[in-house]
């Protein structure tokens, strides 16, 4: 009984709260993406990649161009939107009724092109982009300041998107066109036009995940793979296009990471997570928070 | 008549001599030998610390594709294995079936090295490895074609386990079963290997080993390893890790408030200083990190003669490829100067001795290069394990040492007759991670 006691410390609530703050990270990033997923019906296998290309773009305009970070912020996200509206427009679109696979393996060739571009223009190192923002210390336990901004940042992120969605035409526009593709075109929505905003809103959403993981992370080319494959599962857990189911997963894959490498190896962590994800796949296949059709 | 068919014979003569003349002529010019040669130049591995064994090991090949040797002419044949194994395997093969190369040489990661040499072996071609060191490699494999001139990962575990050991009571105040030790290691067959020998050196010194665990290099967060370190209070944290899961470790221990006596590091990542620097900032201060010597450092008067004007061009081109880098990676020496022992001492002996450069002559030319001390611009010897030993094709005269960062300069602080300076332990008050 005491040795049972013994693991309830102060480092077990340290892992809880680390948890969580993976979880806004993860949230973050599955934020977009669920939301591309949601009204274009296309999966971006290259998301993480598009996050990518804005850590390089906020490492350039910090270090090399002399911004301050809170201005390069915008430009960040700003660039980064129109790489998701370009890469509709030139990708996707023309693959619109094309089988899901098609779409799929355009959107991993891109993944690609992406990585051997990054390659090629930015080189192999490691780049840091040498702002160290302080630590928040309570007794014993310490957090950082740029996860507690990823996570406040996710969840503005999320209650914008929300209110996005919900309080604007534009956004009402998009639900619809999530509902039913078709039948809006012929009650006049411009469905072209509305794809092209949602693509670069998911854009701009990597970009605020750039701009936030461009303080926890070093960048390179290969970043995206540390990113690319849990960001994917914890959509397809919360249901690929609920956004609320997304982010609510990333927390929970985050606490069984967290809890999980605390309690055993580290790698056991993530072996559980998986094992959950695969379980809860068989339970429900279209997530944790589809709604029942 | 007489004449004419003396005159003819003559012609015939000359031009019989002529046509053969030529024909050893060509044959001369022919004569090369076509090295594959394998790093990563993309991918993770690249930035931490391949791309510099690649510049290393180029700059030597540089050399002597300009000299030849014994009358050969020098080829290599670049590839780049992409941070991924199946790419080093399919690239080796290609080298060997399509580039029809003599060889091969290099190899900067240990999950590589350990399927590429069986694979190599098979196709019984001749392996030289420049840098990956897990013991794994050549263990009980009784390969006859791979060799390795490089000093293996048990022993990076062994030599900074012997050095805090013998450091524990004077710098600590501890006796070494009073000193809480930490192992931790990327998962790969590199930190595992690194780890066994850290394993084995903290039992025989009788550490409290408080913490051991393995973690994958490209985890996106380490935080619940960095909570475990602090609950199990290490004085000393031996890590083995590439590049940027070290820069990860080190900011989540920062911004978690793990403090420690000492960080001792073995070898990739914490090779790079330039990267160390740029993502702890003064942090990297007082960071320890084991690994054959660099070239710069090492004592050049215990040295072969022939040896000071090598290590001098290579830094010179080195400088050439990447001006400003305020600490020459021990990378780039590493590879140069294990090139550099095939180019003198195996390469011309297979030439002369054995009459070319298939496998068996390499072969047999490495198994009896014999230097001693001071007979490599990394300070060691070179002698193979031979065939029937279980680490057969391993150098059993390398070793690494250990440097200390001070001040972006660095130091050898171990073993005692290779220290420039005394080591800096523990870590003094007022820097970030110290627990004093």
């Amino acid at each position: 009984m005491q040795g049972f006691l013994e693991i309830f410390d102060i480092y077990l609530l340290e892992a809880v709260v680390n948890g969580i703050l993976l979880g806004g990270v993860l949230a973050l990033l599955a934020l977009g993406l669920n939301l591309i997923f949601g009204v274009i019906d296309v999966t971006w296998i290259c998301y993480a990649e598009l996050v990518m290309i804005g850590m390089y773009g906020m490492y350039y305009l910090v270090q090399y161009y002399g911004l301050p970070y809170y201005a390069a912020a915008p430009l960040t996200i700003l660039l980064v939107a129109l790489l998701g509206a370009a890469l509709h427009y030139i990708v996707i679109e023309p693959l619109l009724t094309a089988p899901p696979i098609n779409q799929l393996l355009a959107t991993g060739g891109v993944l690609f092109i992406l990585q051997s571009f990054a390659t090629v223009a930015f080189g192999i190192d490691f780049r840091n982009l040498g702002i160290r923002l302080p630590v928040l210390a309570l007794g014993e336990m310490h957090f950082s300041y740029s996860r507690l901004l990823s996570f406040a940042a996710a969840l503005v992120g999320m209650v914008s998107v929300y209110l996005f969605m919900t309080r604007t035409y534009t956004g009402t526009a998009i639900r619809a066109i999530s509902q039913d593709r078709q039948i809006m075109s012929l009650m006049g929505v411009d469905t072209k036009r509305i794809y092209l905003v949602t693509s670069a809103l998911g854009g701009a959403l990597a970009g605020l995940a750039a701009c936030l993981l461009v303080l926890q992370y070093d960048v390179h080319p290969f970043v995206g793979l540390s990113f690319g494959p849990i960001t994917f599962l914890i959509c397809v857990l919360g249901g690929l296009g609920n956004f609320v189911g997304g982010f609510i997963a990333a927390f929970i894959f985050a606490e069984i990471i967290s809890l999980g490498g605390l309690f055993s190896d580290l790698e056991w962590g993530y072996v559980l997570a998986f094992a959950f994800f695969i379980v809860m796949m068989f339970i429900r296949p279209a997530g944790l928070f589809a709604r029942r059709s | 008549m007489p004449g004419r068919r003396i005159s003819r014979l003559f012609v015939g003569l000359s031009a019989a001599i002529a046509v053969l003349g030529m024909a050893i002529s060509a044959e001369a010019q022919e004569k090369k030998i076509k090295i594959g040669v394998i790093y990563d130049l993309t991918g993770p591995l690249a930035g931490g610390g391949s791309e510099l064994q690649y510049t290393g090991a180029k700059i030597m090949l540089d050399h002597y594709a300009k000299t030849g040797v014994e009358g050969y002419n020098v080829e290599a044949v670049y590839a780049d294995a992409q941070s991924k194994p199946d790419v080093a395997i399919n690239e080796a093969v290609r080298l060997v079936e399509q580039e029809k190369v003599d060889m091969l040489l290099g190899f900067f990661s240990s999950a590589q090295c350990v399927p590429v040499a069986a694979r190599v072996e098979q196709l019984k071609k001749f392996m030289w490895i420049t840098t990956c060191i897990s013991s794994a490699v050549l263990a009980d494999k009784g390969f006859k074609y791979i060799f390795r001139p490089q000093a293996s990962g048990d022993q990076f575990g062994l030599m900074t386990m012997d050095f805090i050991a013998q450091n524990s009571k004077e710098k600590f105040g501890k006796e070494p079963k009073d000193l809480r030790v930490a192992i931790i290691h990327e998962d790969g067959a590199y930190g595992v290997d690194v780890s066994k020998g850290n394993e084995a050196g903290a039992k025989k010194a009788g550490f409290n080993v408080v913490l051991k665990e393995g973690y994958s290099a490209t985890a996106p967060d380490l935080s619940a390893l960095v909570t475990k370190l602090k609950r199990g209070r290490p004085d000393v944290i031996f890590h083995t890790g590439y590049n940027p899961d070290i820069t990860l470790l080190l900011r989540q221990a920062r911004e978690q408030g793990l403090k420690f006596g000492a960080l001792v590091g073995h070898g990739a990542g914490y090779g790079v200083y330039e990267k160390l620097k740029e993502g702890m900032g003064a942090d990297v201060n007082y960071v320890f990190n084991t690994d054959p010597i660099s070239i710069w450092l090492a004592n050049q008067k215990s040295m072969d003669p022939k040896l000071p004007p090598m290590i001098k061009m290579v830094g010179e081109e080195f400088d050439k490829v990447k001006p400003g880098v305020a600490i020459r990676s021990a990378h780039v020496g590493m590879a140069a100067s294990n090139t550099y022992v095939f180019m003198t001492e195996v390469l011309p002996r297979a030439i002369k001795k054995y009459g070319g450069v298939d496998p068996e002559a390499l072969r047999k030319a490495s198994l009896e290069v014999d230097l001693p001390e001071g007979g490599t611009m990394l300070g060691f010897g070179v002698k193979f394990h031979g065939e029937g030993q279980q680490m057969a094709g391993q150098n059993e005269r390398s070793f690494p040492v250990v440097i200390q960062y001070v001040d972006d300069k660095s130091y050898v602080v171990w073993p005692k007759s290779q220290a420039q300076r005394e080591a800096v332990l523990p870590l003094p008050k007022g820097t970030t991670f110290s627990s004093q």
